[in-house]
């Protein structure tokens, strides 16, 4: 094709107008492939986070809502004030809602208190002041949950697995997890049995069961909350924080344990991804939640934390692949129709030997997607270092204007309660944003570039070229009488 | 009596400028046949250059038709009439600065379809035109005006077309080299059988052709 070998020669006999060219591809290419890195580099960090994270959906009774729909009057009529069975989160349907494509891991708890058996006792390593009746809070706190792994307090390290194993959802309802300051505190360890009574008061005008309900220790934990030296009520030292199964809390309170399962106080749904909140609903709404009454609410704060300053970047970054695409393709048109000017007696002498007119228009655009192709080349080579630098510059911009933000919102509340470990599961630790991208150039990002390149290149020629379609050789070429 | 090879009609071709008409050529008619050479001379401004234009298809009539082998050009199409049946050796040359001599040639060739080794053609042609080796790898910008002359020619010889038009051809040549040219135009003709015609203000041109064509104030006569 002889077009392709005008554009050589020409190219070629220009070395300046080529270089000119080809630099100012590589600046756009560079900057257009620099934009994609720090994209897609958003994109890993933000699937890596959800990951790593999730977006935590939690499920709980709303009792204005069962109140205003009739059902909190189900009370079976004998016992005013108390909840009936509508309000009753069975753990069969919270099963059900786990399974959904939605969810990456689910949890379920159910809070009681225990006493401890009559050869047991609490973690009291400070006693009640003088005169100060610790009645009403000597209890051990018994959380029944799922997945011991999945409660907060595991889940980011704040209590660790020190011996045994942890409540799975194939637990019995006679395993007990419990801190090692409790054990050691009687002589327990992994195998032996620990002895509970039942905690909670009775209705009035009945009488507590005293009787001793046995527990196999399947575990010890260490909270990462130590004593603080003075006198704190049993149940709120996190070394008398125990967990069982729900079915256990189920045996604690006296209660038998159904067929399905039982009641759970809230259950906690981790997303694969916050957009999937939708889909959660549905499904919990396919497995017979009624939404009304056992609303999903979300906590993304982690998330939107960990993700928010490198999101922002790359939002940042977008804008400027348009805006770099946007001019870079103005500037190579008015380049190029000032070429065309230049050009316009080349331009009459081949079609006064008959060349057809697309044919030209083909020329230069070979001309210009021949330097395109070195740019996206150069681009490749060094976009790593300038989207490594730039990216680094933005987030760091980024990050300390969300640390700024968030100082200026007040101080932050402190989530370590003085449960310790036994903070409820929805609770999130507080999370550092990412402070640093991993660019790595790939196939996906170099064809991105490629195309956007090519795409400029056929713009930027195009359209002024489309000047040449009304050229006339007599009027460039003959001077006329 | 042959079939003439081009034959104009009626071509009549005004420029507008302004409210002004300005009528070059006026109703020129005329038949050129294959196998001669034509001068058409005439002063400055007669419409010469013009009516090579038309004849040559890089402009189109006001008025009047250009037919080729009884074809009008217009309906053949001007740029594929370019392209296969004229070539035209241009008064300011109009070569491709930016490629040698040799290319220059062997682009045109490859733009006008013609097969072969268009390489050892063109080197063949500009030898025949006494283009030294050294030069004809030069890139035509390199070379001098009589130079730029001959490949000139030499693209225009190298199309392999039935009709060659030439414009002042020998204007930037020194006498040898002119009389050289000459010969070559006569023998396309009258060997090749090609229609060559020249516009001229050369007496030896006009002496060496089949015919000459007078033009004054648009018209032949």
């Amino acid at each position: 094709m002889n077009l392709f070998k005008r554009a050589w020669w020409r190219l070629w006999a220009h070395p300046g107008k080529t270089a000119l060219l080809t630099g100012l591809f590589t600046v756009i290419c560079t900057l257009v492939l620099s934009g994609f890195l720090i994209q897609s580099a958003a994109a890993r960090a933000a699937e890596s986070a959800k990951r790593s994270v999730g977006v935590v959906a939690t499920m709980q009774l709303d009792l204005n809502a069962l109140i205003a729909s009739g059902g909190g009057s189900e009370n079976d009529g004998a016992q005013p004030g108390v909840i009936g069975p509508g309000g009753d989160l069975r753990r069969s349907l919270v099963d059900k809602i786990c399974a959904s494509s939605a969810v990456a891991r689910c949890n379920y708890t159910a809070e009681s208190v225990g006493r401890p058996g009559d050869d047991r006792k609490l973690y009291q390593p400070v006693p009640p002041p003088a005169g100060q009746d610790a009645e009403g809070t000597d209890f051990l706190k018994a959380d029944g949950v799922r997945e011991l792994s999945e409660v907060s307090a595991f889940r980011n390290g704040d209590a660790k697995l020190t011996a045994g194993s942890g409540i799975t959802k194939d637990s019995k309802a006679d395993e007990v997890v419990i801190e090692e300051r409790l054990a050691e505190a009687n002589k327990l360890k992994v195998g032996d049995t620990f002895t509970m009574k039942e905690g909670n008061f009775p209705p009035p005008g009945e009488k507590r069961d005293d009787t001793d309900i046995p527990y196999k220790v399947i575990g010890i934990y260490k909270s990462g909350t130590a004593d603080s030296g003075s006198y704190v009520p049993a149940m709120m030292d996190p070394a008398n924080q125990i967990y069982l199964t729900t079915d256990g809390v189920s045996r604690l309170d006296g209660r038998k344990v159904a067929k399905d399962g039982g009641v759970v106080k809230q259950a906690t749904f981790t997303l694969n991804d916050p957009e999937q909140l939708g889909q959660l609903k549905k499904d919990a709404k396919a497995a017979g939640a009624d939404p009304e009454i056992f609303p999903l609410s979300v906590n993304d704060k982690q998330y939107k934390t960990l993700v928010g300053p490198i999101d922002k970047t790359a939002g940042f970054a977008t804008v400027t692949v348009w805006l770099v695409a946007v001019a870079g393709t103005v500037i190579l048109a008015l380049i190029i129709a000032s070429a065309l000017r230049e050009r316009r007696k080349e331009l009459g002498i081949l079609l006064s030997l008959g060349e057809r007119k697309p044919r030209l228009l083909g020329q230069h655009l070979v001309e210009v997607v021949a330097c395109a192709v070195i740019a996206v080349g150069l681009a490749a080579a060094c976009s790593q270092f300038v989207s490594q630098a730039v990216g680094d510059r933005l987030l760091a911009g980024e990050v300390s204007s969300a640390k700024q933000d968030a100082a200026d919102d007040g101080p932050r509340q402190d989530l370590s309660n003085p449960m310790g470990a036994g903070a409820p599961p929805e609770q999130t630790p507080e999370v550092e944003p990412i402070d640093s991208m991993d660019i790595r150039t790939g196939p996906a990002d170099l064809a991105k570039v490629g195309a956007t390149g090519l795409g400029i290149a056929a713009l930027a020629t195009l359209v002024p070229g489309a000047r040449i379609l009304r050229l006339n050789p007599r009027d460039i070429l003959t001077k006329g009488d | 009596m042959t079939t003439p090879v081009l034959e104009l009609t009626g071509l009549t071709r005004s420029y507008e400028s302004g409210n002004r008409r300005r009528t070059v050529l006026k109703g020129v008619d005329h038949a050129f046949e294959a196998g001669r050479m034509y001068a058409i001379v005439g002063p400055s401004g007669s419409g010469k250059s013009t009516l090579l234009s038309l004849a040559s298809g890089l402009d189109s009539p006001t008025a009047g038709t250009v037919r080729f082998r009884g074809e009008d050009i217009a309906e053949l199409g001007l740029g594929r009439y370019r392209n296969r049946h004229a070539a035209t050796v241009f008064q300011s040359l109009n070569l491709l600065t930016y490629m040698t001599a040799v290319q220059n040639i062997t682009s045109a060739m490859e733009i006008t379809g013609v097969k072969g080794p268009r390489r050892k053609r063109a080197v063949e042609l500009l030898d025949l035109l006494g283009v030294e080796r050294q030069d004809q790898h030069r890139r035509t910008l390199q070379l001098s005006g009589g130079q730029q002359q001959r490949v000139a020619i030499a693209r225009a010889l190298a199309c392999e077309v039935d009709v060659l038009f030439a414009d002042e051809p020998t204007g930037a040549l020194d006498q040898e080299t002119a009389a050289g040219i000459i010969e070559v135009f006569r023998k396309l003709a009258h060997d090749d059988g090609k229609c060559v015609i020249v516009v001229t203000h050369s007496r030896e041109v006009a002496n060496a052709s089949d015919e000459v064509l007078q033009l004054k104030r648009g018209r032949l006569t």
